[in-house]
């Protein structure tokens, strides 16, 4: 089974060097080759196994307090005046943070 | 070469809930410290589950049920993976294969029909700002999640649109629809409302357009598609379109290849910007929302929220022009916000046990462009059907109608008791005005003599002065009889 590790990478930002695309394809191919086995399963004549509830059941339009915004940029990075600050160029490489 | 234009719309609507679409975060952020509507949901931390909200549903049902869709009644959710900083969870919660509404249409103004090929429920992402650090160098971005998980629905047209025009007039028409529904308040400043066309230019004669899309003809290779993004308001959903055509004509013309993009509009300068060439639908890589069940619309919940629909302002313009037989200039105006709509509708009721309903509805347009909108106040409408009902019957002309009104909603005046007072003093003044008349003719002997040499237009000079002589309070019609029989 065949995987494009560089275009995934790409899709998320990583930057992956020749080395790290020459480790990682291998191992992501055995572990799609894993997951195939499913392929193997009859579900001809299986019903999906998608939970259904009815309309009713949703939740109402009530708004609830949310958390603070200390709470909130508790775990960021970089902050600046309220906002998460993240590093790198619109549509570029953005910066894991 | 003759090129025609071939554009598909997309328009985001951020509709007008409580609470967010998969968390009870309240939803009005404007103007709100930033990241302060914010829950582990919306913020997509890890072991958060999203809950939709009901009202959210219903409210892109309802959109669906006033622009002829059909409606699924089993709502499917999916992931839709993109990296970037706005959206938290790595993926944004849509709808892929099965959106609620499907397979509508809109009839617009000018009677050309638009196809909606979906409308599917989705929610926003964060609002991030894009800066240069002074002492690094480095380019950063500054996001704010509240408005991240705001219900927002996504209306997609089928490529039928063929001028700029039309796409302007459905956007013109959806943002009424939102607002006669209170779907949303759809204000495009405010990004409650986005539109995002699709253009390209394909050669005369060399495509087709067959179940909702376009092909080519023969062996003619179809140019690639532009989507423009970034664009704030109504005109420049046309203004964008109109310059997209004229430049992709030119690369054309030149032999450049169009490849695939995303532009952003610049309305500061008028043009279309390159933004990226656009990733394709497969590197998104959809996949159904585990976290949600189906959930099943019944047709009584359907039937339920039908209720909502109210008469939308084509059909508005249809009925006035056709039971009333107002222009369709004036019928678009009037229907062109529910509250405009509403007023016209009320005074015709009150003018109508006194008047024909042909001429009620031709007096109530008239008297609600002109005079209610020049005033630019709430003009009472009982106060306005009696001063209508003044004028008809000769008592008063418009000006002097204009003239009380104004008078009354600036010093807090009883419109009655200002008719009253009106209406003694124009007696008076009736039984003053062939006097009145007399003393006109006797100082303006040339208009006399051009008048009864033939010269009939002068009488409306006489009239004129009669009318400046009592400040406006003589009728001009008993002062031309006077004049006519005075000048026999």
């Amino acid at each position: 089974m065949k995987i494009d590790v560089k275009h995934i990478a790409d899709l998320s930002r990583i930057a992956l060097t020749q080395k790290e695309l020459d480790k990682f394809t291998p191992q992501m191919e055995t572990i799609l080759q894993s997951a195939s086995e499913l392929k193997n399963v009859d579900t001809d004549n299986m019903a999906p196994m998608k939970k259904h509830r009815p309309f009713s059941d949703l939740r109402d339009d009530i708004p609830t307090p949310s958390l603070t915004q200390e709470e909130v940029l508790k775990n960021a990075k970089h902050t600046e005046k309220g906002y998460v600050k993240v590093y790198g160029k619109i549509f570029g490489d953005i910066e894991e943070s | 070469m003759e090129y025609d234009i071939i554009v598909g719309l997309e328009i985001h609507v951020q509709t007008k809930t409580e609470s967010k679409m998969f968390c009870s975060c309240p939803t009005g952020y404007f103007q709100k410290d930033p990241n302060t509507h914010v829950c582990p949901v919306c913020l997509g931390l890890p072991g958060a589950l999203p809950v939709p909200n009901r009202r959210a549903i219903e409210l892109c049902i309802l959109m669906g049920l006033a622009t002829n869709c059909k409606i699924n009644q089993n709502i499917y959710f999916d992931r839709k993976h993109y990296f970037y900083p706005d959206l938290p969870k790595g993926y944004q919660i849509s709808q892929y294969k099965d959106p609620i509404c499907s397979n509508g249409k809109v009839t617009l103004p000018s009677g050309v029909e638009i196809e909606i090929e979906r409308i599917h429920q989705e929610e926003d992402v964060a609002k991030s700002t894009h800066h240069k650090e002074v002492s690094t160098n480095k380019d950063y971005s500054l996001i704010d999640y509240n408005k991240s998980g705001i219900p927002l629905i996504e209306i997609v047209t089928k490529p039928c649109i063929r001028s700029a025009k039309d796409a302007k007039d459905f956007a013109t028409q959806i943002r009424q629809i939102c607002r006669y529904l209170n779907i949303s308040d759809a204000d495009m400043e405010k990004g409650q409302m986005r539109c995002e066309p699709n253009i390209s230019i394909q050669e005369k004669g060399k495509w087709k357009y067959e179940d909702g899309k376009i092909l080519p003809v023969g062996d003619y290779k179809l140019n690639n598609k532009v989507e423009v993004k970034n664009i704030g308001s109504i005109t420049a959903v046309e203004k964008s379109i109109e310059y997209e055509v004229k430049r992709l004509t030119e690369e054309i013309t030149n032999g450049k290849e169009i490849i695939q993009q995303t532009r952003g509009w610049n309305a500061d300068k008028g043009i279309t910007e390159f933004q990226r060439s656009k990733e394709t639908a497969d590197d998104y890589r959809y996949m159904p929302e585990p976290d949600i069940p189906v959930i099943e619309v019944s047709k009584k919940d359907i039937e339920r929220i039908s209720n909502e629909l109210v008469e939308l302002p084509h059909e508005k313009i249809t009925r006035y022009t056709k039971d009333y037989d107002i222009s369709t200039y004036a019928a678009e105006v009037i229907s062109s916000t529910k509250e405009n709509a509403s007023y016209f509708e009320s005074l015709l009721a009150e003018l109508k046990p006194s008047l024909d309903e042909k001429t009620a509805a031709k007096e109530a347009a008239n008297w609600l462009m002109g005079t209610v909108y020049s005033i630019g106040k709430d003009v009472d409408i009982k106060d306005l059907a009696l001063l209508i009902k003044k004028f008809r019957d000769g008592i008063i002309t418009k000006g002097v109608a204009e003239e009380l009104l104004k008078n009354c909603l600036e010093n807090n005046k009883d419109i009655s008791d200002e008719l009253e007072k009106f209406e003694s003093s124009s007696k008076e003044n009736s039984e003053k005005l062939e006097d009145i008349v007399k003393d006109i003719i006797a100082k303006n002997p040339k208009a006399v003599a051009d008048y009864k040499g033939g010269k009939e237009s002068t009488i409306g000079y006489l009239v004129g002065q009669v009318m400046q002589s009592t400040k406006g309070s003589a009728n001009p019609n008993e002062a031309k009889n006077i004049l006519v029989k005075l000048l026999k």
